[in-house]
């Protein structure tokens, strides 16, 4: 390297402040690359480029001095980035960018320019001047990272989408399944009803309507089932107060009339089955042993959910008999009795002169 | 105001034979009479122009990829007065207007429960509106209650 022409170019730089001037030999020095351009001169070429410059282009400073910055440019070098510092060459400004350069053996490197102007006294432009700064691990770091993120968030995208056509999935089936079991449900219902019809003998019309009682208690479950916004909850009391009104709208030779108090109190769907059919066989008993031919009277439901418990109560007004005060003989003493104990409840029975009172005590959450 | 004259007249659109069987004979006991059944749209397309309506049940997943909303279209512009009644078990695909129906009786239903909807829906044809209340197993629609002041 020519020492000398150094030392001219030092002198040429600051001409106005004079030789030797710390300052020029700092910038001479500084490990920052740093170059100046003339704007005076035609297409505005570079006039001192430091040591720091050449080692960071590969370029000697004789290759570089005279000409334009834009041999640092090269394929990939962002045209928006060059039509920036265009534009604040042209207006007089400064700018601060990071740009994609090459070095003389054409390797890339991502530069920080930063880019002003030097003016004189009277403010006009007599040099630009421009340090930069080899940011390449910064901006890989930076892209790798942002590779990184895309990468995860197509991931979490992907994931998302597989599980949510899996869920969609579901819903269909359960869907599907759902509107199998009610049009079968509703099948086997028409099938007893039109076997009913065969029946000559009074004792198996008798059989054949208690079982249709119990049915329509499942078909009932089934229709009620997958209504709320839970498809996994099912609200025991409602379900009680569509039975009974279905059961004393059914019966024509006694007048029995519904009073209710009955908030949300739900249970397992899993359940809602099995507490169906119990409260079927308490709400059938009511209506067919409390009143006589003729009586008037009334079932009373309430219904209520605590911490991790459904309280269900059903109630008539008829009359009351000792041999009430426990579940029905036959089959529907056993259908309370053994489905009781299958989920996980507690039915107590009182009976007196004012009525007969059958007391649910349901386990709401699954154990 | 007493309206009916004699027995409702009742179309049955339903594809399960069994189900329709049994459908006609609850409509029957309960003192109406079934002029007709039908397992697809056009089956109730080629019923005779004059015959007289006044309920039509209809189920909503018909034969051969029949819509009971179809059915439901057709009768309303057939017989502008007939009440129509979807019976289906998939009730939450019944838009909030009913498409113009007057109500849903939701499968499965029970003996009692489609006694009492059968007793409701003559009440608020034959004698509206009707003095029983509306039984868990029917769901009016406006139309139905709209139906009342008419005539």
């Amino acid at each position: 390297m020519d020492e000398r022409k150094d030392w001219h170019l030092t002198d040429a730089l600051h001409h106005e402040q004079g030789r030797g001037d710390p300052f020029a030999a700092a910038v001479r020095a500084t490990r920052m690359p740093m170059i100046i351009t003339d704007p005076k001169l035609p297409d505005n070429p570079i006039v001192f480029a430091n040591e720091a410059f050449q080692k960071l282009t590969g370029y000697d400073r004789e290759e570089i001095l005279g000409r334009n910055c834009r041999l640092l440019q090269g394929a990939e070098t962002d045209p928006d980035a060059i039509n920036a510092i265009r534009t604040a060459i042209a207006d007089g400004g400064d700018i601060e960018i990071d740009l994609l350069n090459y070095r003389k053996d054409g390797s890339a490197f991502w530069n920080a320019l930063y880019l002003s102007p030097v003016r004189d006294d009277t403010g006009d432009i007599q040099f630009f001047f421009a340090s930069q700064l080899d940011v390449t691990a910064r901006i890989d770091a930076q892209s790798r990272i942002a590779r990184q993120k895309r990468h995860v968030e197509q991931q979490v995208e992907k994931r998302t989408a597989d599980l949510q056509s899996a869920l969609d999935a579901q819903k269909l089936l359960l869907h599907e399944v759902d509107h199998r079991v009610k049009n079968n449900m509703t099948m086997i219902g028409s099938i007893l009803r039109l076997q009913l019809r065969e029946v000559s003998d009074e004792d198996s019309a008798h059989q054949m309507r208690a079982m249709m009682s119990r049915i329509d208690a499942l078909a009932t479950v089934h229709r009620r089932l997958y209504q709320s916004d839970d498809v996994t909850r099912f609200d025991i009391g409602a379900y009680a107060v569509n039975l009974a009104g279905d059961l004393v709208r059914a019966v024509t030779d006694r007048d029995i009339g519904l009073v209710t108090d009955v908030r949300r109190a739900e249970i397992p769907a899993g359940q809602a089955a099995v507490l169906g059919l119990i409260v079927n066989e308490i709400l059938t008993n009511c209506v067919r042993h409390a009143f006589a031919v003729g009586d008037e009277g009334h079932i009373s439901i309430f219904a209520r959910a605590e911490e991790s418990r459904v309280l269900l109560s059903i109630a008539d007004n008829g009359m009351g008999s000792t041999r009430r005060d426990q579940p029905a003989a036959g089959l529907g003493g056993i259908i309370i009795e053994r489905l009781s104990k299958q989920a996980g409840t507690q039915v107590t029975w009182q009976t007196d002169a004012s009525g007969t009172r059958a007391d649910l005590t349901i386990k709401s959450e699954v154990t | 105001m007493k309206r009916c004259a004699g027995p409702l007249k009742f179309l049955v659109v339903e594809d399960e034979p069994l189900i329709s069987m049994d459908i006609e004979m609850m409509i029957a006991d309960a003192g109406h009479q079934v002029i007709g059944t039908a397992a697809t749209l056009d089956e109730v397309q080629a019923m005779s122009q004059e015959q007289e309506l006044n309920v039509a049940l209809v189920d909503l997943h018909l034969a051969r990829g029949s819509s009971g909303f179809d059915v439901s279209d057709h009768i309303q512009m057939r017989w502008p007065g007939a009440i129509i009644v979807f019976v289906t078990a998939n009730p939450s695909e019944i838009p909030e207007d009913f498409g113009g129906a007057h109500g849903v009786i939701a499968k499965p239903f029970s003996s009692a429960g489609f006694v009492s909807a059968m007793q409701y829906l003559k009440e608020g044809i034959c004698d509206p509106p009707p003095v029983s209340p509306q039984p868990g197993s029917f769901v009016a629609s406006k139309a139905f209650a709209a139906s009342w002041g008419a005539n």
